[in-house]
């Protein structure tokens, strides 16, 4: 079983009045609620978070891309990455990740993902989101009908200039170079591991199960809505006569765990209400570009993670309705581990990413409930799918270089 | 909703098309905008009483085929030219609404041989700062109404953007709202301007430009940034009517057109 740390790093200064003020989190905040005085505090504050998670065991960190979005002031999570390498020695460095259509080109993916492959020793997992609507065609602009060719014609660019030996030319319909030639190379070979966040498409299944990637689940609606999609997974697994393998799955729960169930509430509940309240509070007409999804998808019904019934019923939940509809994992460390191993093992999934610094909660928290989830929580999960082996995790180095203490 | 009269699929090339065709009299071509585009509005009903009036639905509309194999604004109105000979027809006049009209503008540009005149009514594809108009792209579907019209209770808003009778028509509605729009999108995302700024001083047919003053998409500002690129065209502002003006005030707006080509 493998656990990895994640943070979306929020801007926690959002008015009280925030969501009955203004439309919509993402895409159009009003900048004039940013202060960078306290956002300079924040990216120090969570990069020690990070660390801090590295330092006391989790197996990897994991950092990831938004833009316009006051619930995750990491446009650039490659910057983060490359800020963590040099203060972490053996943690994964999981980038969750650079939404490929959005770079032009896309070597930029390949080139700076090989960067931070290299630098680190191999300790990288390389994630390849297409990216919400929100982030890549409000946002960025990306046209929303080409949005998903684009995304598999920048993977393919990426994967090639990672793997084949000598220089080639590229003649996409989206890019077009003559000299394709990336300097560095990945240090893991063939490439560093491919992770796929994803919200339920079975398009996407299948396509990762055939490229032989991880598919993460990345929602914020919990273990309980996670293994319904996750059954459905599995199965198409079967289908494809894939084996069922946990560590091809991943995905994200969020976590806050205290001394007792009373205190974890106490504690942790204004932050779980600010996250769902102010930090998903997002506009519908911007949750779905026309043609984000294609017309074969909604006709399927497929909804998006942050639908309106969604996030409507979501206004209305308390700790209590998080904590039993399963959004949230809350408690005391026996409560948190055995709804941990029992959510693991109905998701089947052997990489699972917690989110344990939540909406507003401080550091001094953040720092508490990550020390007691490694301390209290992590070793009753340890042993998890020990019979099984993870083809998809990165292979480091034995002999990596440290960074040597700055000379005075 | 009235029927459309005469429809049928047209191939052009190997890509079915809608077309309605109703009236006698010298051809006239409407190529519709993003909404209100289904059933036959009395404005064409009026209209089909001189012309012989052509309604195709765009690729991507209705009942026509998808988009798929253009990949850009020249590939969509080189389309529009195969159109014209699928239809049989050489110098049709053009009425075009919203991205109809830009397409229409497009042709008369390109291909100023295929078009006779030209009815640009509020047109897309310029991009003023200073009006931005609504974000039709992220407009909540139970806004539309009251985007569309300048009055939302009005029967004819009623009428034409019509509330989904049940879920499974609700359903239905937004697949098609999301297919027609992501369409448009493909080629206008996320802002029209692609270029006609650089075309229109091409266009040398008589051009009647039309805007509503009540208009949230095209402000009546594009009229003017319109008429000035166009050699000899005339502005008419329709007030107090919205977006679908042809659909809230049908008779104004076939007068306008009919006065300009009978002219």
């Amino acid at each position: 079983m493998k656990i990895c740390w994640f943070h979306l790093m929020p801007y926690r200064h959002l008015p009280p009045d925030f969501e009955q003020k203004y439309r919509s989190v993402w895409v159009d905040p009003p900048s004039h609620l940013y202060d960078a005085e306290k956002a300079h505090v924040l990216y120090n504050e969570y990069l020690d978070e990070l660390e801090h998670a590295a330092a006391v065991g989790f197996d990897g960190i994991c950092v990831n891309e938004h833009h316009n979005n006051a619930y995750g002031i990491m446009p650039s999570p490659n910057l983060m990455a490359a800020a963590l390498v040099r203060r972490t020695t053996d943690a994964a460095i999981v980038v969750m990740g650079n939404s490929l259509a959005l770079y032009n080109p896309p070597l930029r993916v390949a080139e700076e993902f090989a960067m931070l492959d290299v630098a680190s020793g191999g300790r990288l997992v390389a994630g390849f989101p297409t990216g919400t609507s929100m982030d890549t065609n409000f946002a960025y602009g990306a046209n929303p009908a080409t949005l998903r060719d684009r995304y598999h014609e920048a993977h393919d660019l990426i994967i090639r200039a990672w793997t084949e030996p000598d220089l080639f030319a590229f003649n996409g319909k989206y890019t077009q170079n003559r000299y394709v030639n990336i300097w560095p190379r990945p240090l893991q070979k063939p490439h560093p591991p491919v992770w796929v966040p994803g919200s339920g498409s079975v398009e996407t299944w299948e396509w990762t199960s055939r490229m032989n990637y991880v598919y993460c689940y990345l929602s914020y609606s919990g273990y309980k809505h996670g293994t319904r999609v996750m059954k459905g997974f599995w199965r198409e697994m079967e289908n494809l006569g894939v084996d069922d393998n946990p560590f091809r799955a991943g995905f994200l729960q969020l976590v806050a765990v205290s001394e007792t169930d009373a205190k974890a509430e106490e504690e942790y509940a204004p932050h779980i209400e600010y996250f769902f309240k102010k930090n998903l509070h997002v506009y519908p007409g911007f949750t779905e570009a026309p043609g984000y999804r294609s017309i074969k998808t909604l006709k399927k019904g497929v909804g998006s993670n942050l639908s309106r019934s969604h996030s409507r019923k979501r206004t209305e939940m308390k700790w209590k309705d998080f904590v039993e509809e399963g959004y949230v994992i809350g408690g005391s460390p026996e409560t948190v581990a055995d709804r941990m191993r029992e959510a693991v093992e109905g998701l089947r999934v052997g990489h699972l990413m917690v989110l344990l610094q939540i909406g507003s909660m401080p550091k001094d928290l953040t720092m508490k409930n990550t020390a007691l989830f490694a301390s209290e929580v992590m070793p009753k999960l340890r042993g998890m799918w020990s019979g099984y082996e993870d083809h998809w995790w990165p292979n480091p180095i034995s002999n990596r270089a440290v960074p040597d203490p700055v000379a005075g | 909703m009235t029927k459309r009269p005469n429809e049928r699929t047209v191939m052009v090339g190997s890509l079915p098309i809608q077309v309605a065709s109703a009236g006698s009299g010298p051809p006239l071509v409407y190529l519709h905008g993003a909404y209100g585009y289904l059933g036959w509005p009395d404005f064409l009903e009026g209209l089909s009483g001189r012309f012989t009036v052509h309604a195709p639905l765009h690729p991507g509309f209705g009942e026509s085929g998808d988009a798929d194999d253009f990949d850009d604004l020249l590939d969509l109105t080189l389309f529009h030219l195969d159109l014209l000979d699928a239809l049989g027809l050489e110098r049709p006049d053009v009425v075009g609404h919203f991205f109809g009209a830009m397409m229409a503008a497009e042709v008369a540009a390109i291909a100023g041989n295929r078009v006779n005149r030209l009815v640009l009514a509020a047109p897309m594809g310029l991009w003023l700062e200073d009006h931005p108009g609504v974000d039709y792209f992220a407009a909540a579907p139970d806004k539309l109404r009251s985007i569309l019209f300048a009055d939302a209770e009005s029967d004819a808003a009623k009428r034409w953007l019509p509330d989904p009778g049940s879920d499974e028509e609700r359903h239905l509605q937004r697949i098609e709202r999301t297919r027609s729009l992501a369409t448009i999108a493909k080629f206008m995302w996320p802002i029209p301007d692609k270029g006609l700024k650089k075309r229109l001083h091409r266009i040398s047919q008589p051009t009647q430009v039309i805007v509503a003053e009540k208009d949230q998409l095209v402000a009546p500002a594009y009229g003017c940034a319109f008429a000035e690129r166009i050699n000899g065209s005339k502005v008419e502002v329709i007030s107090g009517a919205g977006h679908l003006f042809q659909l809230e005030r049908p008779a104004d707006t076939r007068t306008i057109v009919e006065k300009f080509l009978t002219a």
